[in-house]
């Protein structure tokens, strides 16, 4: 393995998590470039009580959600886009097993500019005059709620403005395309919110589809939104994603979207689902003879893989990485 | 009475017709998209085209995008930047001309509820508590509709869809109607228009209620008003809506690629 701060999935879930901790992942949207092993690995580790900082829900907020692994929740928009609705974080909120406060896709990530900036607060049009600044569900008889957006004067203009509280979660699980050993990031695709949040954190694991060597690095630095300096370690993890896409690298599994949410609304669904996708692998090679090797073929020859081709001679093969 | 489209579709132009060319737009995940990328393959080829994920410069490939970052957006984008930079930057700035969003329920000032169905006649009240069936959240759709310049809603025209009240703002509309905006400080201009599976309506300028404006040639203001659930007025010089033509159909049907309109 090369020098760096490469470590086993296991190991990295093992070191950076524990019972009761703010977590924050799926920092791009719900259905693309989600640490989403990271959060199976939670689930094999047995961790609970988390508090999820979610820019949106994912599969892998949908899944340890139905998991029942989650107490808390921040995020923005809950749902899993054209795949509906997300079974599992809706029948966690609507049991009251989990208690989801609500913000927008855009304070969310003004929130975790905030944290990063080590900001008191974040001045905000957005969100203000309706019920995401009125209603609050980690404090719910708190109406109109006073704490949750709280109303500041403009000192320039006079004027009423909302004042959103900062994101500084304990861990960031940061999925990328491309790291190297060192812990620098390329992200193919739309950022989101990963480079506030790659800032805000106090602790960052980036989960990357595939290692480079860092000359990748000194070829794009431009393009290296998560330096190495905020990163405290890499796992690699092919197809980390899936059943989500990662833009240059796979494309959506469908099928898989589909038959995860379907499992995903009742109990017996999950328990199955936490069976046969969660505990059933041990290793890269079984990860990906679960997902199929066909179907990881295909899944890699999507319409952006073009995308991957200034990187991939860089790449690190497997043999490089064990 | 046969219809030259389905009733998506005809929502889907509807809305498209409503984006002129040249202006900066926002389009959500879905059937908001459809209508954007249709007024761009119609009448406004110029339009500036993004997704609050910072996808830019790019047009759907190979059918209806998953998400509003998935590899059918992201296959010939010119740019990829952040939510920051596009909810941010380019909307809640009031740089965004308009804006496209959905809605699960709306109410006679154009306020969006897409957070949840509660039971007890959908009234909350005074402690939060959590709702009978959750739905997706705001998402970006309250940063469009407190930025945007104005925006447009889409939705199925359904009696509990339209409420006299909605059950709780996940987007801000008129809130209270009149000047309301203003006074909370919103800087966008709020809602133009809901766009529905029946026909259109658009708010009072003073009161700022919506009325119905118009309909299509298989609906009716009786069916319209019957779907509602307040008491709809009617704006003088409401009208029946021009059908679909030929070209319309075309752009919109070369755009929505895989059917997901033709579906019902």
């Amino acid at each position: 393995m090369p020098p760096g701060k490469l470590i086993s999935l296991a190991e990295a879930v093992g070191r950076t998590s524990w019972d009761g901790m703010q977590y924050a992942s799926g920092a791009a949207l719900p259905v693309g470039s989600d640490a989403i092993v990271f959060g199976r690995e939670l689930l094999r580790q047995g961790r609970k009580d988390l508090h999820a900082i979610f820019h949106c829900n994912s599969q892998q907020l949908n899944l340890l959600a139905a998991a029942g692994a989650v107490s808390r929740a921040e995020c923005g928009f809950s749902g899993l886009e054209v795949f509906g609705f997300a079974n599992g974080l809706r029948r966690a909120v609507e049991s009251g097993r989990l208690a989801l406060e609500d913000y927008s896709n855009l304070s969310m990530a003004l929130r975790l500019l905030g944290g990063a900036l080590g900001w008191p607060f974040v001045p905000a049009t957005v969100n203000i005059a309706s019920d995401i600044q009125a209603r609050s569900a980690f404090a719910p008889d708190d109406y109109p709620s006073r704490s949750k957006i709280p109303t500041v004067t403009d000192p320039f203009s006079g004027r009423e403005i909302g004042a959103l509280p900062p994101l500084v979660p304990d861990l960031a699980a940061i999925h990328v395309s491309l790291a190297d050993p060192l812990g620098n990031a390329i992200m193919l695709g739309t950022e989101w919110s990963r480079f506030e949040l790659s800032r805000a954190a106090k602790r960052v694991v980036l989960i990357a589809d595939a290692i480079v060597d860092t000359a990748c690095m000194r070829q794009y630095p431009n393009l290296v939104r998560i330096p190495d300096l905020v990163v405290e370690a890499v796992v690699w993890w092919p197809f980390a994603a899936w059943p989500q896409s990662s833009p240059g690298l796979y494309d959506v599994d469908e099928e898989h979207m589909k038959l995860m949410n379907l499992a995903l609304a009742t109990e017996d669904g999950t328990a199955a689902y936490l069976r046969d996708y969660v505990e059933s692998y041990s290793d890269i090679d079984t990860y990906l003879d679960l997902i199929g090797r066909d179907k990881v073929a295909s899944l890699s020859q999507g319409p952006t893989s073009f995308l991957l081709d200034p990187y991939r001679q860089w790449i690190l093969p497997a043999e490089a990485l064990s | 009475m046969t219809r030259p489209c389905t009733r998506q579709e005809m929502m889907a132009i509807a809305t498209g017709r409503e984006i002129r060319d040249g202006e900066l737009a926002i389009f959500g995940v879905g059937l908001s998209m459809l209508a954007g990328f249709f007024a761009q393959a119609h009448h406004a080829p110029g339009v500036r085209a993004m997704t609050e994920g910072g996808v830019y410069g790019a047009t759907p490939v190979g059918g209806l995008p998953w998400g509003i970052e998935c590899n059918r957006i992201s296959a010939n984008a010119t740019s990829f930047t952040s939510a920051i930079d596009a909810l941010g930057c380019l909307v809640a700035s009031g740089r965004c001309d308009v804006g496209v969003i959905g809605a699960a329920q709306v109410d006679k000032y154009g306020n969006v509820n897409t957070t949840g169905v509660w039971d007890q006649g959908g009234v909350i009240g005074t402690r939060y508590r959590p709702p009978k069936t959750r739905l997706n959240g705001a998402g970006g759709a309250n940063d469009i509709a407190s930025g945007a310049k104005r925006f447009i809603i889409m939705v199925a025209h359904e009696p509990k869809r339209f409420a006299e009240r909605v059950s709780y703002i996940s987007s801000p509309g008129y809130l209270e109607g009149g000047d309301a905006r203003t006074r909370h400080g919103l800087r966008g201009g709020g809602p133009s228009a809901i766009v529905t599976t029946l026909g259109i309506l658009r708010p009072d300028p003073e009161t700022r209620e919506f009325q119905l404006d118009g309909w299509y040639s298989f609906s009716s203001i009786a069916d319209i008003r019957a779907n509602t659930g307040w008491d709809l007025k009617i704006a003088p010089g409401a009208q029946e809506i021009p059908e679909p033509s030929v070209a319309e159909l075309a752009a919109l049907r070369r755009v929505d690629e895989t059917g997901a309109l033709r579906k019902n």
